[in-house]
């Protein structure tokens, strides 16, 4: 028999997954559309150029990409917000259960969708799953003409051609700040690093850091009224808030 | 047992062939003497046999059991050797509807197999010595195969004679 | 009127005067010959010499087999999936819609073999190995293509239970997990269960071969003599095959649906998907076998005493039902999509009929339920050996383009339209006719060096059939033997 106490917890459930560690405000109304989160996403973290012709056909390897939509029928058009997508690090990620090889799994430590390179064999299951469609493969070796292999970040793994990759909230920087802040016998302080993305954009419009730490700026906005998470109705949790027509 | 012959008879038909079962029993040979060979599945009742004790239906029983052990296996004890305790989605580390799927791959692919290895198991395949055989078995005839005592030989060929056999011999193994 | 009676009549009476040849000439269980002539019929069938025609299509196979599946494979796993069409979104293309069209095909021979066995339907003796050989043929073609999918195909062993050193076991929540496990149990139980009615068969032929044959069967046939003890083992397991083998083929088919219907995407995430793919399965099966029962009867030598019209006539009943129970599920998949009216669904119903590929949908329908429903009703039409065949291969193709629709097209529509794209076939169509030309060369390479039809089940079930006189009227009466 169903009582009460049942009830409460299938609350406490969804409210774990809800919850989460780290989360990112993005304000869709100062979002200028510059793409400077998209290139510095694409420097952090190593991600190949693909050209423009697999771009072309709907290829292109972005973490993190700016949707523009427009309203009406030319020539009475009417843009809309710019809506920058990524990795949404759901807590409860439709992505992660369908891997046969667990190669995209929830990190308990950091609440984060993590995806592991080398176990990936590229069924690409996750990225049909995934109701953001928001994970790149790796179709093929792309080539980095010099000097860009130069410019690799000795912090990211480089993926080969048949893997599946995504936004990982730039878990490089994450762990550098919790590492120098351990040595240091402190907390991380709200603001003292940030994901490429929200450090590269000049509108200021990403705001990134703890959800859980209510004094940090980002839970605070993440707690405004006109904040929304996107296909929340699927029960993925997305720990990112966007703000519109605010 | 120097004194016995194997003889073979081979008959056309179901009717003669089980009349010469009969027979031979009345000449005091007993069932485990007497054996057939046929290209059909000629039922022991229709040639008036005791039915032949099959272990396949127990091999599979028992692979069966070791299916759904893999099963367990790799439902409850594998996770456990995980580096760490690996979560997906907000699913538990034993997911419930998952591993009743495995479990039944599993023991149906346990119960095959076996029932598969039963087969060569319960009729020694594969058995590439010289044996007693009929070619004309696979030609639809059955073949009665009996031991029996050297000095009565002639008296059990007259009788298989009688009974309308095709030919009746000395059966010699020979490689098939 | 009245002449048109009498004329009837006199029909009837004829039919009456030679009743037994009337049914000894439809009926192949009616019909027996000795079983020394049908195995010298049957070795004859498979021992002849090929004609230079059967070389020319040998040859022609190999090089598109050589090119399309092994060539391109190479370039595949060289240059990455690249080269194939698949994009975001549809990162699933025909490597998908040719993994599960074969498994589909693979459906018939258990059906066959196993349903209705168990259901005693005695025309099914003469042709169970054929389709059988479809089975274990088709899922070698749905293994090739799920492999060809991965990104990273060397690496596919990773997808198996083992202890290794990455201290990891498969991940039992992934519907592709279970897949694996499925389709390597049915491939391995169908495979079995195509070797043990084999043993019989394989013995006759070592009893009646010579040269390298003689060495090549006695070494199948692993010494089988046909004693009471061998043929009850057998028989037990063929038992528990056909029982057993049923559920397995349900389950197949219905986890490759959850691959589908698991994910929280828009007209994938339906419940009914199980049973709508069995039925699927079941009907380009029966459309395949239909087809290479033709072929066989046209092409190989005897094959007309062994497979008649009446046999077209009873698959071409069954292909009817199957085709209705297939439109079935369609309309209730297709109901319940629409009337749940979310708005993702609805622009993806309205994607698939008025879309740029919508011709594919309306051509579905025509091939799955028109073109069947009109010719099949008719038992003069479908027992006609190339019309029904041809209605197989309609049923074949309209099967391949449900497949196309579910995934490749129903992938281009998801909840982020950002993302929307059409998916155009790269390397795969080369590969896809591979497995296609590949299945046909193992089956041209099987005929002619295993029996292809099981002797001494034929000639069990002549032996059960009987013509019976209930007054004046001749019917025919079979007896469980077994």
């Amino acid at each position: 028999m169903a009582t009460v106490s049942d009830l409460k917890i299938t609350e406490l459930k969804l409210s774990e997954a809800e919850g989460g560690k780290w989360g990112m405000v993005i304000d869709q109304d100062i979002c200028t559309g510059c793409q400077a989160c998209v290139a510095a996403c694409a420097m952090e973290n190593n991600i190949p150029f693909v050209g423009d012709e697999d771009s072309g056909y709907g290829r292109s390897m972005h973490w993190i990409r700016i949707e523009r939509f427009w309203e009406g029928e030319y020539p009475e058009v009417k843009m809309t917000p710019n809506q920058p997508m990524l990795c949404q690090q759901c807590g409860s990620a439709t992505c992660e259960p369908v891997c046969p090889a667990f190669a995209t799994v929830h990190s308990q430590a950091e609440q984060l969708n993590l995806q592991v390179y080398n176990r990936c064999v590229g069924t690409r299951y996750c990225a049909n799953n995934c109701p953001y469609q928001v994970r790149s493969f790796n179709w093929r070796d792309y080539q980095r003409p010099e000097p860009l292999p130069n410019q690799f970040n000795p912090d990211v793994t480089v993926r080969r051609r048949g893997v599946m990759e995504k936004c990982t909230f730039c878990i490089q920087r994450i762990h550098k700040a919790q590492d120098k802040a351990k040595s240091e016998g402190r907390e991380v302080v709200d603001g003292e690093f940030t994901a490429a993305c929200a450090q590269a954009c000049p509108a200021n419009a990403i705001t990134f850091g703890r959800i859980d730490d209510p004094e940090s700026l980002v839970s605070q906005l993440s707690k405004q009224a006109h904040g929304v998470k996107h296909l929340e109705e699927l029960g993925t949790f997305p720990h990112i808030t966007y703000f519109k027509g605010g | 047992m120097a004194d016995t012959v194997h003889l073979l008879a081979v008959f056309s038909d179901l009717e003669p062939a089980a009349d010469a079962i009969d027979q031979l029993r009345a000449l005091g040979l007993s069932d485990n003497d007497i054996n057939t060979i046929s290209g059909v599945p000629v039922t022991e009742a229709m040639l008036g046999r005791p039915a032949a004790w099959s272990n396949v239906p127990r091999i599979a029983f028992g692979g069966a059991i070791l299916g759904m052990s893999a099963a367990a296996f790799l439902v409850f004890i594998a996770p456990h050797w995980y580096p760490y305790p690996i979560q997906v989605g907000t699913q538990a580390y034993v997911p419930g509807p998952p591993s009743f799927v495995l479990f039944f791959e599993l023991t149906m692919l346990g119960m095959l197999l076996s029932t598969f290895l039963g087969v060569f198991l319960e009729s020694y395949f594969p058995n590439y010595r010289p044996m007693n055989y009929v070619k004309e078995a696979s030609d639809g005839k059955i073949a009665v195969f009996f031991t029996c005592p050297s000095e009565s030989k002639d008296k059990f060929t007259k009788t298989m004679n009688a009974l309308g056999a095709e030919k009746v011999e000395v059966a010699e193994v020979e490689q098939l | 009127m009245t002449y048109d009676k009498k004329e009837k009549k006199v029909v009837h009476a004829e039919h009456h005067a030679h009743g037994d040849d009337h049914f000894r000439e439809k009926h192949l269980m009616l019909d027996p010959l000795p079983r020394g002539q049908m195995n010298d019929m049957v070795m004859e069938s498979m021992t002849e010499p090929p004609t230079w025609k059967f070389w020319l299509v040998f040859g022609i196979l190999s090089v598109i087999v050589a090119y399309g599946l092994f060539y391109s494979w190479a370039r595949l796993i060289i240059e990455g999936v690249g080269i194939a069409g698949v994009n975001r979104p549809s990162y699933w293309g025909i490597f998908l819609v040719n993994t599960v069209f074969w498994i589909g095909i693979s459906h018939a021979g258990t059906f066959i073999s196993a349903i209705l066995r168990v259901f005693r339907a005695e025309f099914r003796r003469p042709f169970t190995r054929a389709a059988e050989l479809m089975t274990t043929f088709g899922l070698v073609q749905a293994g090739f293509s799920i492999f060809m999918h991965l990104g990273r195909v060397w690496l596919f062993y990773w997808l198996l239970p083992y202890p290794n050193e990455r201290m990891l076991w498969p991940n039992m929540h992934s519907p592709l997990s279970w897949d694996l496990i499925a389709i390597t149990t049915y491939l391995l139980s169908s495979t079995m269960y195509l070797f043990l009615p084999l043993i019989p068969d394989l013995a006759m032929a070592r009893d009646k071969s010579t040269g390298w044959r003689k060495i090549f069967y006695r070494t199948l046939a692993l010494g089988f003599r046909g004693t009471e003890g061998e043929w009850a083992h057998l028989r037990n397991a063929m038992n528990i095959f056909a029982w057993a083998i049923i559920p397995v083929m349900f389950s197949v088919h219905t986890i490759v649906s959850w691959d589908f219907a698991a994910a929280t995407r828009p007209g994938w995430n339906s419940t009914i998907f199980g049973p709508y793919f069995i039925v699927g399965a079941l009907h380009s099966g029966m459309g395949a076998v239909i087809v290479v029962l033709a072929i066989i009867r046209a092409t190989m030598k005897n094959m007309k005493y062994f497979i008649r019209p009446e046999h077209f006539d009873a698959i071409g009943k069954l292909m009817l039902v199957i085709s209705m129970g297939w439109a079935y599920f369609f309309f209730n998949d297709y109901m319940v999509q629409w009337y749940g009216g979310d708005k993702w669904t609805k622009q993806l119903l309205h994607f698939h009929e008025g879309g740029p590929l919508g011709w594919m949908w309306f051509a579905m329908l025509i091939c799955n339920i028109a073109i069947p429903w009109a010719v099949l009703w008719n038992p003069k039409w479908r027992s006609i050996p190339w019309l029904v065949s041809m209605v197989g291969i309609f049923i074949n193709v309209g099967m391949w383009l449900e497949r196309y629709i579910i995934i490749p097209i129903s992938l281009t529509i998801n909840r982020m339209p950002f993302t929307w794209r059409m998916y155009t076939p790269g390397i795969e169509i080369p590969l896809g006719i591979g497995t296609l030309a590949f299945f046909c060369l193992l089956y041209m390479a099987a005929s002619k060096l295993i029996p292809l039809i099981p002797v001494w089940e034929v000639q069990e079930g002549q032996m059960a059939h009987k013509l019976t006189k209930y007054g004046r009227e001749t019917v025919v009466t079979v007896s469980e033997l077994e």
